[in-house]
């Protein structure tokens, strides 16, 4: 029994009409659909600390308005957890996007990303836009502006003397201290006040990885280079909406501002909000994400 | 400017469509209006320790079906603060509440009441029966029907203690030297649920809008309406229309066994909230407001 069964799953306000499995080189990742009416919005997982149980604010409004395909992407949920770097590269995310967009009957769609969901957006934008009818991209975790200064502190792979903040964004504290890391971790995701449930959930999701494969799937990140991904967001021709929080702790305002400039794309700020707007605003985000979806569509 | 309006007011889901105030013997007490259905709901106040922001969840909700009237209680909110503990005995609330069914141009309502506002609509409908279509109390506070809950007897209210712990923050000492720090005790009690952080940080708010002497007037000074047992009994068995009582499981204010009571007195019915606690108006609104639009219903069917 996996992690996930193991847990009584919290109920839901909508349930999937339609689930499976893609498998591509061996790996499997699990995929949902909601509703029916196009065009569809395919809602791209995001770094493996979550699956997409983290879209539960969208998929039951969009879902009554779009159809809506969401998967779990290697590594959490009811994903497989391939082992090695090389399984957890933006490359590989895109490609699983796009068979899980061929095994759903999905000629087109309107991606969603949140954070480094962005890298591979873009890449799916760019390679493939005669699939892809426009890209959102919430708080993108992407290399075309520095981060908080504060995140480039201490190693990520040496062993510190102190545990203090964003020292535990650490291997070794991962493997030792992972539930706290992640309350760290998912603490500074959930910035605005009474984010206790919100917290809570991500912690949840955060258990299904073992830490063991986050680090793999974050030294995979970190090969994704400003060059190449400069590269990647100017071959990106469809719309673009960018929407990011002012106060979002994790990666700053002007890499939101970034990629929109890149891409041609337009930036929305959201005053106030941390780096997962779509979960603790939902309605705003839902609203300006449907205005946006209808406008492409 | 009072406090609550030097506060930047947070915004509402629905504004009130008429507001006033009702005077009684020099106290004017604030109300507002909302929607205008065929059926009045009068929403009590509780204790000055909140005011009528306590029903934000229920009021738009209802309000898009019903008439519904809310009011501040004498000593919070935007009704006077009378410096006499009479002022704030029990029946100047059936009272002010009876006011302000008039002024809201209601002959008759089902009342709605939260702890000693549950008290007060059962006293209004058994003193007053065709002011009465229902009553829904949750969590009534109703003096001497049972034993109260043991969290207000474990320490004396107005002598000095040397602990500021727990249920030793009730105590008009501690409150003259920490009202917020009581505040935020004693609303984390009555919000045992997870998660409750916003509707703690609400009740905080709304109990600095009276100050310690006030809330003491009100809470331990003021005259009971009754004094027995028997009383109180004879207080719900005279409350003739129908009755729902809803309780928390989790109630850290009043016994479940007074809720109980309440309900067998009355003829009415009682449910019991699973996981909730003494405000699930506040934490539970979906249940809460469809149990309440569920009753509503029932009772205008049988009206003629």
């Amino acid at each position: 029994m996996t992690v996930l069964e193991a847990r009584r799953e919290q109920t839901r306000a909508r349930y999937p009409d339609e689930e499976g499995y893609v498998e591509r080189d061996g790996v499997k990742v699990f995929y949902e659909v909601y509703g029916e009416r196009e065009p569809t919005v395919l809602l791209l997982p995001t770094w493996s600390i979550l699956h997409s149980r983290h879209w539960k604010m969208q998929i039951p409004y969009f879902a009554r308005h779009f159809r809506v395909v969401a998967f779990d992407g290697r590594g959490n949920g009811k994903a497989d957890r391939p082992s090695g770097i090389g399984a957890y590269t933006e490359h590989e995310f895109a490609a699983d996007s796009l068979a899980v967009m061929d095994a759903t009957g999905t000629e087109t769609a309107v991606l969603v990303g949140l954070s480094c969901g962005a890298l591979w957006g873009a890449l799916l934008a760019a390679n493939h836009s005669d699939r892809v009818l426009g890209g959102v991209f919430i708080c993108p975790s992407v290399p075309l502006a520095p981060g908080h200064p504060e995140r480039d502190v201490h190693s990520f792979e040496d062993r510190l003397d102190t545990e203090d903040g964003w020292a535990k964004y650490n291997r070794h504290y991962w493997l030792e201290h992972y539930e706290e890391f992640l309350e760290f971790f998912f603490g500074r995701m959930f910035t605005e006040p009474h984010s206790t449930k919100q917290i809570e959930d991500a912690v949840g999701w955060g258990l299904e990885i073992a830490p063991e494969t986050l680090i793999e799937s974050h030294e995979a990140l970190e090969l994704c280079g400003s060059e190449r991904f400069s590269h990647v967001c100017a071959r990106v021709r469809c719309p673009v909406l960018v929407l990011h929080g002012d106060e979002d702790a994790l990666h700053p305002l002007a890499r939101g501002a970034a990629l929109a400039g890149a891409t041609g794309g337009r930036l929305v700020t959201l005053e106030g909000s941390g780096h997962c707007p779509h979960v603790r605003d939902p309605v705003k985000v839902n609203l300006l994400i449907r205005d946006f979806v209808e406008s492409v569509a | 400017m009072s406090i609550l309006e030097a506060r930047r007011e947070q915004t509402r889901a629905r504004y009130p469509d008429e507001e006033g105030y009702v005077e009684r013997d020099g106290v004017r007490v604030f109300w507002e209006r909302y929607g205008d259905g065929p059926t009045t709901l009068l929403l009590f106040p509780t204790s000055p320790i909140s005011h009528s922001r306590l029903w934000k969840a229920q009021i738009p909700f209802l309000a898009r079906h019903h008439r519904v009237l809310a009011f501040d209680p004498r000593g919070n909110g935007r009704s006077d603060r009378p410096t006499d503990a009479a002022a704030y005995g029990s029946w100047e609330f059936v009272e002010d509440g009876r006011a302000v069914l008039e002024a809201g141009g209601a002959e008759r309502a089902i009342l709605v009441g939260l702890c000693d506002g549950g008290g007060w609509a059962l006293m209004l409908a058994s003193r007053h029966p065709a002011t009465a279509l229902g009553v829904v109390a949750i969590a009534p506070f109703v003096p001497y029907l049972t034993p109260g809950h043991p969290n207000y007897t474990r320490y004396p209210f107005d002598e000095p203690l040397d602990s500021g712990e727990g249920w030793a923050k009730y105590n008009i000492h501690y409150w003259r030297r920490d009202f917020r720090g009581f505040l935020e005790f004693f609303f984390s009690q009555q919000l045992p649920e997870p998660h409750s952080t916003k509707q703690i940080e609400d009740c905080v708010e709304w109990g600095l809008g009276t100050d310690p002497e006030t809330l003491a007037l009100a809470d331990d000074e003021a005259p009971l309406p009754w004094s027995s047992k028997e009383e109180a009994r004879a207080l719900c068995e005279g409350v003739s229309c129908p009755v729902l009582v809803m309780h928390g499981e989790l109630d850290q204010c009043q016994p479940r066994e007074r809720a109980e009571a309440v309900a067998a007195l009355t003829r009415g019915t009682l449910v019991t909230l699973e996981g909730a606690g003494h405000l699930p108006q506040a934490r539970h609104p979906v249940k809460v407001n469809l149990l309440i639009r569920d009753f509503v219903a029932s009772l205008e069917r049988r009206t003629p």
